[in-house]
């Protein structure tokens, strides 16, 4: 309960939430303990206010102490203050409960579940979107972080304000004017630190950056590391590092100084309304206006108040990332599902076509799919080809349902595929991706979840054609061989193969093969290359793989460039036609020659003297 | 540097070890928290003699008792803001000494260990870890002080005013922490298991999000989900049985630590001692004002514990890394500069760490390898994934340390080397291309500060980078990584193959890329690579055998020892390792997918003419 947990606040907070507001999403994210959760906070501040009348006793309990003590009275109200206090006492207890019977666990373990459950609704697209995709798995992981200190911080910031308040409202009944001045010092701490946040916010703001600044400076340089020792600028030499660093104390220290300011203001509140009391209750004292036993219960009192109030700012820091959480779950939550067109559909054929496609991802200048029109038919293998970023993958993904183009369509066999329903899209459609994903538990497993309900002689017929066999045999327990305690022990091929028996084993009509041998080694491609002969038999096949070769024998080739389709046809035709797939095959062929020949240079014709023909 | 002295002493050492290079300041702000703590209570005291005063002699202003109520209550408000001020300048102070000790350090350790411990997690201890430490040596420490100082002099004080009321205030503190220690009872192991339930949540929620594209196709979402909500369970019976184990001794200790129970005592028990005649008002008074803040001044060592709980995580971790052994150097007066540039093996074998899966049988990745390359001339390593061409490959930058034999370059080996000389000697050139987030001029100009615009212009000519380089809107000036501004994996690469050219060292070592981004680009690189390796010694890590046909030597390795090695057409007609290396190589390129599976054959020159396709 620190000012750390200022620093940690997050950058976006730009404006304030209302407390009923926080209180609402407070409830909303308890799910099922909601009512509890409610007579937790009422609990809490009954408590609170309690405390504040047992402290007010003092006031009624002094006065019959002096100047000459009258008994009966002093232990009537030393009974009602204990009373008092035992009630606090009770009432918080009980309010505890919420953390120590477990309902706070159970909150927020409905509440992972349920924000599990929308990740597998949400938007592909969304979800993969990189930063949201790790601000989701950091929600998801630590959303009891910052909920669970909710009680805590709630009672201690109910403690600081309400206390006060009402002990401030019962001393009204004793003298108005002490009352009254209670009233204006200690709750007006809370206009004056929502007057203050914002700039507080924005000091926040700063060091947020600064500590990015630095946090990225820092990755560039563990993951430059190779680079700069060969350039001979690590280390202390590593200027823009040390930069960084020292900019950040910076601005460190700039905030500690600017920063820390309301924190000094409201403390400087509690001190000074303890020394304007003093001055004013002994020249009322004096003046004899005020009875010096109201005068020392009020001090008593003032000083059970000021340390709570001390430490009221970081509470609601505290508070702030609480609420912060409580946004960005609600936030999450709010992601609605790609909507699905009624009646709902289920395609007989399986030919695809994009109509006039247009699509632009969420946080980009520039749409990556512009007006894009093309047929894929059905039982034929369709290659996509195009430079790094013309929009290839992107096709597969809208197909596939990541996304929905902002215009146009995509159908599958005539019908557009948001209204087919999406456990019927996902198993119509099989991809093999350049990373295999594969699954910390058994080989079987792996493969058998593309179809739970099929036999062990389907499993080892998938496996079988996608070349796995050999290796499975070979594992330490072979199919019941869980794929974490192995690690690394699977080459990049032989996961691949695995995978497109998972593929082989769904038996999708639709195959999408995206790049999946891009990153093997020779041997292990040749393997794969086996594989995938087996699962696109009889499949409609959309293909994207950058060595043209691979693809010189697909049915069709949409050459695609910046987002639309420049060219279509076989590879015959488009070589024929001389234009941009000419002149991708001609450049690849070129680099396909070329070899050490520290004579020759790619692209001149020349070659080298010690030339080897291939073919 | 002093790391070797921070290292020595790290393991169960005290945390505050890690705040020795700040020590002077921080024992300075807890001096200045314990001064302004007494000045506090000295306060409260004078608040009980001005009441005393009052009732003493009335209508009489105490003026001297006000005065001390003034003195202390500025005094030690002015000393705590003062003390935070210091631990705070302190600790930004520490995370860059801390930052910059980390830094250097990683400059120095073998760089095959940071690649182990990954940049990721590395630039995690520099940021995050170093960050952690914010509370404990920031906030905590003025905090400690006063946890220590405010109970210490109360109790005196207390004393010396009555002793009945000292040991009645001391009971019930007692009476609370034995209830709280209780609650904390088996905390450390209860701990422990509570991080290893959270880090299966994490690692749940990881796999859950990561692998959702896959989970959506292949799995209706019942396996990862289902272990998803495992980890949840478990983690939710623990936290669940936990806090209700804590309940009673946890929330009695909290009810008494508060400070009421300690009020209602000392009111009971000195209301009974004034019935007595045993007490004065105003003694009585004073240990009510200075005497209920005991339990409260204790109660920020709860969460203390806490908070160094997790810097000490994070302490470790720090220490760990700065505890890494360094690459050994060479004393300077016994350093020995090469002759040449040739590069030589002697005998050498390599086992990676113990820690770390080798992949070779015998944990040996390199065993008893022997070459020698010529000045000037190219040497190919090849073989299948696992072979150890990259380990050959990272052992002469000096990545690793051999484990046996030696590394020669121009006839001495590297570790009787400088590590700037071997550096200048060594440019390398990895898949991994990596640029800083600075403007490409400064990028092809790393490690050369004194070339010329004209030379890095010449440079990236060369790399056959100028022309796209030129086409950015900044041209060399601008940024890479700047927002909007895409750089394909092949212009990244040939920045990089720019930078080497441009530090003109004489030994280059080359791991080829396996996968290019598009056709056009893939000649460029070639180019680019031709211009590079001209008149250097050249050590080729290759993946497309194409490109090593010409290679003065090529060296066939298997799990780590050489099998053949000899010139392309030598080692085609042996019919050996390699030849079979270079029939699947073969077959790969050509492999051209069909949906009837029968792998074509797509020659290079001349175009195949596409049947029409058969259904």
């Amino acid at each position: 309960m620190t000012s750390d947990t200022l620093t940690s606040t997050p950058v976006s907070r730009r404006r304030l939430t209302p407390w009923q507001e926080t209180y609402r999403q407070l409830l909303r994210s308890a799910g099922p303990r909601a009512r509890e959760l409610r007579v937790a906070l009422l609990g809490l501040i009954a408590a609170a206010a309690l405390q504040g009348l047992a402290l007010a006793c003092l006031l009624p309990l002094f006065s019959a102490l002096l100047p000459v003590p009258d008994w009966p009275a002093v232990l009537a109200w030393l009974a009602v203050m204990t009373a008092l206090m035992g009630l606090a006492t009770l009432a918080r207890w009980r309010a505890q409960g919420f953390d120590f019977d477990g309902h706070m666990a159970v909150a927020t373990h409905a509440l992972r579940t349920r924000l599990g459950e929308q990740l597998r609704r949400m938007p592909l697209e969304r979800l993969q979107d990189r930063r949201t995709g790790e601000v989701n798995a950091t929600l998801l992981g630590n959303v009891d972080e910052n909920l669970n200190y909710a009680m805590t911080v709630l009672n201690l910031i109910l403690t600081a304000v309400v206390t006060p308040f009402v002990a401030a409202l019962a001393t009204l009944a004793v003298d108005w004017r002490m009352g009254l001045i209670l009233l204006l010092i200690f709750p007006a701490i809370i206009p004056l630190y929502r007057w203050r946040r914002p700039v507080f916010a924005g000091t926040m703001r700063g060091l947020a950056v600064a500590h990015q600044r630095t946090s990225g400076d820092i990755l560039e340089y563990t993951q430059g590391l190779p680079v700069l020792r060969a350039a001979r600028c690590a280390g202390e030499r590593a200027e823009r590092l040390q930069a960084s660093f020292a900019h950040l104390r910076e601005v460190q220290t700039r905030a500690q100084r600017t920063g820390s300011r309301p924190k000094v203001i409201i403390a400087s509140v509690v001190e000074l309304g303890l020394l304007l009391i003093v001055a004013v209750g002994v020249t009322w004292v004096i003046a004899g206006t005020l009875d010096v036993a109201v005068l020392a219960a009020l001090l008593v009192m003032i000083v059970r108040f000021a340390e709570p109030l001390a430490n009221f700012v970081n509470y609601t820091a505290i508070l702030e990332l609480i609420e912060t959480a409580l946004e960005r779950i609600e936030a999450l939550l709010a992601i609605e599902p790609l909507p699905q067109q009624t009646p709902p559909a289920v395609p007989a054929r399986f030919d695809i076509r994009f109509a006039g496609v247009t699509f632009q991802y969420a946080g980009t200048e520039r749409p990556v799919l512009r007006e894009l029109d093309a047929e894929l038919p059905a039982r034929r293998m369709t290659a996509l080809v195009g430079p790094s970023g013309s929009g290839k993958t992107t096709l597969t993904r809208l197909l596939m349902r990541h996304a929905d183009p902002q215009r146009g369509a995509v159908t599958i066999g005539g019908i557009d595929v948001r209204a087919i329903p999406p456990e019927t899209l996902n198993g119509l459609i099989s991809v093999v991706f350049q990373d295999v994903y594969l699954f910390d538990d058994t080989v079987l497993a792996n493969i058998r979840m593309a179809r739970p309900e099929a036999s062990d002689a389907e499993v080892e017929a998938a496996a079988h054609a996608a070349q796995c066999l050999e290796f499975i045999e070979r594992l330490p327990r072979r199919w019941q061989t869980r794929l974490g305690d192995i690690g690394g022990r699977l080459s990049g091929g032989e996961r691949q193969r695995i995978s497109i028996a998972r593929a082989l084993l769904k038996d999708a009509p639709i195959v999408v093969l995206d790049e999946p041998t891009a990153a093997l080694d020779t041997e292990s491609e040749r393997a794969v290359q086996r594989a995938i002969d087996a699962l696109v038999r009889d499949k409609t096949v959309i293909v994207i793989a950058h060595r043209l070769s691979t693809i010189a024998g697909a049915d069709r080739i949409l050459v695609i460039e910046d987002g639309r389709l420049v060219e279509q046809g076989h590879h015959g035709e488009l070589l024929v036609v001389g234009g941009r797939y000419r002149a991708m095959w001609d450049a690849q062929q070129r680099a396909k020659d070329w070899y050490l020949g520290l004579a020759g240079e790619p692209g001149n014709g020349k070659q080298s003297a010690r030339s080897f023909s291939a073919t | 540097m002093s790391v070797d002295t921070s290292t020595g002493d790290t393991s169960g050492s005290s945390p505050w070890a890690v705040m020795r290079p700040v020590q002077g300041q921080i024992r300075f702000a807890m001096g200045l928290a314990g001064l302004g703590t007494i000045l506090g209570l000295a306060a409260l005291g004078c608040l009980a003699w001005v009441i005393e005063r009052l009732i003493a002699a009335p209508g009489e202003w105490p003026w001297l008792a006000m005065a001390g109520v003034l003195v202390g209550t500025v005094g030690a408000y002015l000393l705590r803001i003062h003390a935070f001020d210091q631990s705070h300048y302190a600790a930004f102070r520490l995370e860059q000494v801390l930052r910059g000790r980390l830094a250097d350090h990683l400059a120095r350790l073998s760089l095959g260990e940071v690649q182990r411990l990954g940049a990721g997690s590395l630039a995690k201890v520099i940021q995050d870890d170093v960050k952690e430490l914010h509370v404990f040596v920031a906030d905590s420490t003025p905090l400690y002080a006063r946890t220590y100082v405010g109970p210490a002099v109360t109790l005196v004080a207390l004393l010396w005013l009555d002793w009945r009321l000292a040991l009645a205030a001391v009971a019930v503190l007692l009476l609370g922490f034995a209830a709280m220690t209780l609650a904390m009872r088996d905390r450390a192991e209860l701990t422990r298991r509570y991080h290893a339930a959270r880090e299966r949540v994490s690692s749940a929620v990881v796999e859950f999000v990561q692998a959702m594209p896959v989970v959506r196709t292949f799995d209706s979402g019942t396996t990862t989900f289902g272990r998803f909500q495992q980890a949840l369970a478990d983690y939710l019976g623990f936290l669940t049985r936990w806090y209700r184990e804590a309940s009673l001794s946890g929330r009695l200790g909290m009810a008494l630590l508060n400070p009421m129970p300690t009020l209602a005592v000392l009111l009971w028990l000195g209301v009974w001692l004034t019935w007595h005649d045993a007490l004065t008002f105003s003694t009585w008074l004073a240990v009510l004002l200075i005497g209920t803040g005991m339990a409260e001044a204790m109660m920020p060592l709860m969460s203390l514990y806490h908070l160094v709980d997790k810097a000490k995580l994070s302490i470790a971790r720090i220490d760990e890394v700065l505890g890494l052994p360094v690459l050994p150097q060479v004393a300077p007066e016994r350093a020995r500069r090469p002759a040449d540039a040739s590069v030589v093996f002697e005998g050498v074998s390599f086992r990676y760490g113990s820690d770390r899966d080798g992949g070779g049988e015998g944990g040996e990745a390199i065993t008893d390898l022997s070459f020698t390359a010529a000045p000037g001339s190219v040497m190919a390593l090849v073989g299948s994934s696992g072979a150890g061409k990259t380990t050959v490959a990272r052992l002469i930058p000096r990545f690793w340390d051999v484990t046996a034999g030696r590394v020669l370059i121009g006839g001495v080996d590297v570790r009787e080397m400088r590590a700037e000389d071997l550096m200048g000697q060594v440019s390398f050139v990895f898949q991994d291309t990596f640029l800083f987030a600075d403007s490409i001029a400064e990028n092809i100009r790393l490690g050369v500060p004194e070339a010329g615009r004209e030379a890095v212009e010449a440079a990236a000519r060369a790399a056959q980078a100028h022309d796209f380089i030129t086409a950015l809107p900044q041209g060399y000036d601008t940024r890479a990584g700047e927002r909007g501004i895409f750089l394909s994996g092949g212009q990244r690469q040939r920045i990089t193959i720019a930078r080497a050219i441009l530090q003109d060292r004489p030994i280059l070592v080359l791991d080829e890329a396996t996968a290019f981004a598009d056709p056009e680009n893939e000649l460029a690189l070639v180019t680019a690579l031709s211009r590079l390796m001209r008149g250097r010694t050249v050590i080729l890590v290759a993946h497309r055998l194409a490109t090593i046909r010409d290679a003065d030597q090529i060296l066939v390795l298997e799990r780590g020892r050489l099998v053949e090695q000899g010139h392309h057409d030598a080692l085609l007609a042996r019919d050996g390792r390699y030849a079979a290396l270079w029939r699947s190589y073969e077959g790969a390129q050509h492999w051209a997918l069909q949906r009837d599976a029968t792998p074509t054959r797509v020659t290079a020159d001349v175009p195949p003419r596409c049947e029409e396709a058969t259904p």
